[in-house]
């Protein structure tokens, strides 16, 4: 398998009141393409700040990123702008949207801005369309925002972050802010996408999410404290679950 | 506690609440400073007439016998409450040089006298009475310095029959009479030794002095009447007449009056716009606070107390910015006119008193939702998630254009309240400018050509002529001067045709009452060649035609028959038309050509009309105005635009306070945009971080952010170029029908009204919104992670 990212000694800092917090200190892991990993660890321990410097959304105080063979940590705003709309996709806990527009616009406006195909805005539009049949939002297509459920908005963030057809997909807490329904719903999806061959990084607090995904990380201080390859999907959910569980214990979880 | 949270809050919300506390400033500065102009240019000329003592009827005598002409009227006349008489001499631009003898130019016959004899006030620049002129200095009133290039400190030289001084120019002094654009006439206020030098000379003493008495009464038809018995009547004219000869003047007052109402309503807008913005912004703290129990009565009085304690700082800076941004913009006016309030600090401290008492208001009736709202909905920022209508109004996939453009266009259909606010205060500021651009093209075009006379190629004024036939003329000896410089003329290569309009002053009776008015006849022309609004042109002596200030005055309407008293031949003249004229405020009656006038009656003659009869074009006539001014050494050879121009003298006024409303037009659309965007920004700040979070570059964002307020800026300039026409009709009309031309056809110079001033406020928008845009590129995607 061949890396879609791959950290290297990646620190992060901050300087708040003249006083240097090292939040991430030389973070080095690999994600190869394809794989489906969760990084877990307690609060204020740098999980999304990792994921945010992982995805070029913030600046690395120093060490490397290569995504797709490029380090990220030399480009610009345009560049890496440029890499977010056509490479990668991105979910956020508080599922953001244009406040103006319909959910399907939302979901076809990365593409519209996107020059990476040379569809019409019909065909894009299209393609938003069979996003949102797919994950059993069509119904809520012409709604506007505020009059959807969480779990639909946060499917339709998906739909949004799957439109140009990224590389790898970024999930900062994806299943944060929904219930236990809609937080099995949204999770069934991304790994859906990830068996039809989307790398996906996510950051969660949630063992059962974790569960799901074929290795996890877990960081404690800006560290890297262990790392957890996840069974065979031979292995029965509840089981998968159980491991992960035990594993954390052990870390102190 | 209470107050614990209202600190924090004004903390917290930093960038809001500044965006707040300077609207309200701005408010302040413009409804304060609004308030007392609107004060003070409604009591202008009043406030300036009672402060020069000119009292309530004002006649000035010239010609041979004009000191004592008024003595026995005076003494008779039991309306007259009091009476002062100034001694002036009459004289012309020839009379007054440079120090190195260039010739200076005057519209009308100058008024030399002295300080210390004058019955009114003068005033200085600076709105201090001018007292003490010393020995050979002189004060100069009206423009007639600035026309002429001549500065303070400066010698010119005065030469009027064989009399030779040279004065000091000590400064420009406002004159409540003479001074407005209509009277147009210059006064020398010397020292008193310098005039008795004047006096001394025979030949002024006879010829040349004369009288300005300021009655004081109760009964101006009385004194107007009692005036039918005096002769040498160059002037005569009430407090109200007087008044209305500002009006050229006051044109420009008005504009400011227009302007600060323009101002107050652009900024009660705003205000409306950032008090429903802000507490919008407010409603999720509102829900929290009424989900952990505190009643409506004391969260209402938490955010009433947090903007009346904004409003009160704010009004008070904007209240000390309001007093010299209120001057600045009478500046304009004041160069001519004392202006002003004795209560203009209450003035404007009423005006931003007002502020306060809006905003609080304003405070109150936006709050007035926590009531309604449960505190879940005020915690969803007021929406209840009920809404059955979409609330995006355009389709992504319909859209022609990029995403920028598209997400403008939505944002601004969706929300157009929000938008309306941009749209509504700069129409406002664009359509008033317009307005005074209409203003000026009318006013530098012939349109206004008929409201003086006939349009002829070309005019010349002579003021020295015109004296010599109020002193000693008479008709034969002004149509033999006609046919010389017709001769003249047509040796010089220059066929034409010579008229001239003259003024007598005739006691007039309509059913019992008498009246002196001003008659005006053409020489070389004939009735029908001029302009009628109504009726049918005179036929004959027995025939006149009116203007419809005549027939107010007088109750005479067509048909009705008006005795004229032509000294010795009282003829029965029937009004067969009504026409409009900008001579006399429009107060005058025009005669056949055949009416027997005699230059015993006359009071001015204007310019010769030069009408050439071999069809030259128009760069030919441009030439021969040249060949015209050299061959007879007159400077004030005009074409009828020129011609309009010179008689209206209000258009280099109105073109400086068009620069100054450019200016402030500017200005506003700066702030409003500056403030506008950073709320919008401040509003938007999740939606501009996860626009970037998906891979929008920044450039992007500032396209939508510029584009929106583009638009907006679009709509509002479209809307003020559509609407500038009827508006200026509206609101122009009634001014030129003061002045007699209630019948104006404007010209409008579509350059300037579709382009260049759209033009300039749109570039400004989106320059500034640009420039204030880039502000995003502080809010990073990760900044997702951060907010609220």
């Amino acid at each position: 398998m061949a890396a879609m990212l791959e950290v290297k000694d990646l620190c992060k800092t901050y300087v708040v009141n003249k006083r240097q917090n090292n939040i991430l200190k030389n973070v080095n892991f690999t994600v190869e393409k394809g794989e489906m990993v969760a990084v877990m660890g307690p609060s204020g321990s740098g999980k999304s700040t990792l994921l945010y410097a992982v995805s070029g959304m913030d600046g690395a105080t120093g060490g490397k990123v290569l995504f797709d063979g490029r380090d990220i940590t030399k480009l610009g705003g345009n560049e890496l702008a440029a890499i977010r709309l056509d490479e990668m996709g991105f979910i956020f806990q508080q599922m953001y949207m244009m406040k103006h527009l319909t959910i399907l616009d939302n979901i076809v406006l990365p593409a519209v801005e996107s020059k990476k195909t040379k569809e019409s805005r019909k065909e894009k539009t299209k393609r938003g369309e069979e996003l949102m049949r797919k994950l059993g939002i069509i119904e809520v297509a012409d709604n506007d925002i505020n009059e959807v459920s969480g779990g639909q908005l946060q499917r339709a963030c998906i739909c949004r972050s799957m439109i140009n057809k990224p590389k790898v997909l970024f999930a900062d807490e994806p299943t944060g802010a929904l219930n236990r329904t809609s937080s099995n719903e949204v999770m069934e999806e991304l790994v859906k996408l990830n068996k039809e061959g989307t790398t996906i990084m996510m950051v969660t607090h949630d063992a059962k999410v974790a569960a799901k995904c074929s290795r996890v990380l877990y960081i404690v201080d800006g560290n890297i404290k262990g790392e957890y390859k996840s069974p065979s999907e031979e292995v029965q959910e509840k089981d998968r679950e159980r491991l992960l569980n035990n594993w954390l214990m052990e870390l102190g979880w | 506690m209470f107050f614990r949270i209202l600190k924090r809050d004004l903390k917290r919300k930093k960038t809001m609440n500044m965006i707040l506390f300077l609207f309200i400033v701005l408010a302040t500065m413009f409804v304060a400073s609004g308030i007392n102009n609107v004060v003070t240019v409604m009591n202008g000329t009043d406030y300036y007439l009672d402060k020069a003592g000119v009292g309530d009827f004002v006649i000035a005598t010239m010609g041979n016998h004009a000191v004592g002409a008024l003595d026995e009227m005076l003494k008779t006349e039991p309306a007259v409450l009091d009476y002062r008489i100034e001694c002036v001499v009459y004289g012309s631009q020839e009379n007054v040089t440079t120090k190195d003898g260039l010739e200076l130019e005057s519209k009308n016959s100058l008024f030399i006298q002295s300080e210390k004899s004058s019955q009114i006030t003068f005033f200085d620049k600076e709105n201090q009475p001018v007292t003490d002129v010393e020995k050979g200095h002189v004060y100069v009133t009206g423009n007639f310095l600035e026309k002429n290039g001549l500065k303070e400190g400066e010698t010119l030289c005065l030469n009027h029959s064989g009399v030779k001084m040279s004065l000091i120019i000590d400064g420009m002094a406002k004159d409540a009479l003479l001074g407005s654009e209509f009277m147009g006439n210059t006064r020398f206020i010397l020292n008193e030794e310098d005039m008795q030098v004047l006096l001394d000379n025979e030949e002024i003493y006879q010829h040349y002095r004369g009288e300005v008495c300021y009655i004081d009464t109760d009964d101006i038809g009385a004194i107007s009447s009692a005036m039918t018995e005096v002769s040498n009547v160059a002037f005569e004219g009430s407090r109200s007449l007087i008044k209305m000869c500002y009006v050229m003047d006051m044109i420009v007052a008005f504009l400011m009056l227009i302007l600060s109402i323009c101002l107050i309503i652009v900024s009660f807008v705003v205000l409306k716009f950032s008090i429903t913005f802000t507490i919008a912004e407010e409603f999720r703290e509102i829900g929290v606070m009424k989900a952990i129990g505190l009643s409506n009565g004391k969260i209402r009085r938490l955010y009433i107390v947090k903007y009346l304690m904004m409003a009160l700082a704010g009004a008070s800076l904007g209240f000390l910015a309001s007093i010299p941004f209120g001057r600045m913009l009478l500046r304009a006016v004041s160069e001519k006119m004392v202006l002003g309030n004795d209560n203009e600090a209450l003035f404007n401290f009423l005006g931003a008193l007002l502020v306060v008492f809006v905003i609080v208001l304003f405070a109150y009736l936006c709050t007035g939702k926590v009531k309604k709202s449960s505190p879940v909905d005020a915690i969803r920022s007021g929406q209840t998630g009920e809404r059955y209508k979409n609330k995006s109004v355009l389709r992504i996939h319909k859209f022609p254009a990029g995403n920028g453009l598209f997400m403008a266009c939505n944002d601004i259909l969706s929300s157009p309240k929000r938008f309306v606010t941009i749209i509504v205060s700069f129409s406002i500021c664009t359509l008033f400018a317009l307005l005074l651009v209409n203003t000026i093209t009318t006013i530098k075009s012939p349109s206004l050509i008929h409201a003086f006379g006939t349009e002829s190629h070309l005019y010349m004024t002579n003021v020295s002529d015109v004296m010599s036939f109020i002193g000693a003329g008479s008709k034969e000896n002004v149509e033999k001067r006609l046919e010389d410089m017709a001769k003249e003329l047509t040796e010089e290569g220059m066929p034409a045709e010579l008229c001239i309009e003259v003024q007598y002053k005739y006691p007039v009776t309509f059913e019992g009452n008498a009246y002196v008015f001003t008659c005006q006849q053409g020489l070389g022309t004939s009735a029908s060649d001029y302009v009628y609004t109504e009726g049918t042109v005179p036929q004959n002596k027995y025939e006149i035609a009116i203007t419809p200030q005549i027939a107010e005055i007088t109750g005479a309407d067509i048909g009705d028959t008006i005795i004229v008293h032509f000294g010795g031949e009282d003829l029965e003249c029937m009004v067969t038309a009504f026409f409009q004229t900008m001579n006399q405020l429009g107060e005058e009656i025009r005669l056949h050509e055949d009416a027997p006038t005699d230059f015993a009656f006359i009071a001015s003659a204007m310019s010769y009309q030069i009408n050439f009869t071999d069809a030259p074009t128009e760069k030919e006539i441009e030439i021969r105005k040249e060949r015209v001014k050299d061959l007879y050494d007159n400077d004030k050879v005009m074409n009828a635009t020129e011609y309009c121009i010179d008689c209206t003298g209000v258009a280099d006024t109105l073109e400086s306070v068009r620069l100054l409303l450019l200016g402030i037009t500017m200005v506003v659309v700066l702030l409003v945009t500056v403030l506008m965007e950073r709320s919008f920004i401040a509003d938007e700040k999740s939606q501009i971080a996860i626009l970037k979070a998906i891979g929008f570059k920044d450039g992007a964002v500032i396209r939508w952010h510029v584009y929106r307020l583009g638009l907006a800026a679009l709509a509002a300039v479209i809307l003020a170029a559509v609407l500038s026409l009827p508006m200026t009709k509206l609101c122009i009309t009634p001014i030129f029908g003061m002045m007699g031309a209630a019948d104006v056809n404007y010209r409008i110079d579509f350059v300037q009204v579709f382009l260049l001033y759209p033009g300039a406020v749109l570039l400004m928008t989106v320059l500034v919104s640009w420039v204030t845009a880039l502000y995003t590129k502080t809010i990073k995607s990760s900044d997702t992670a951060n907010i609220e």
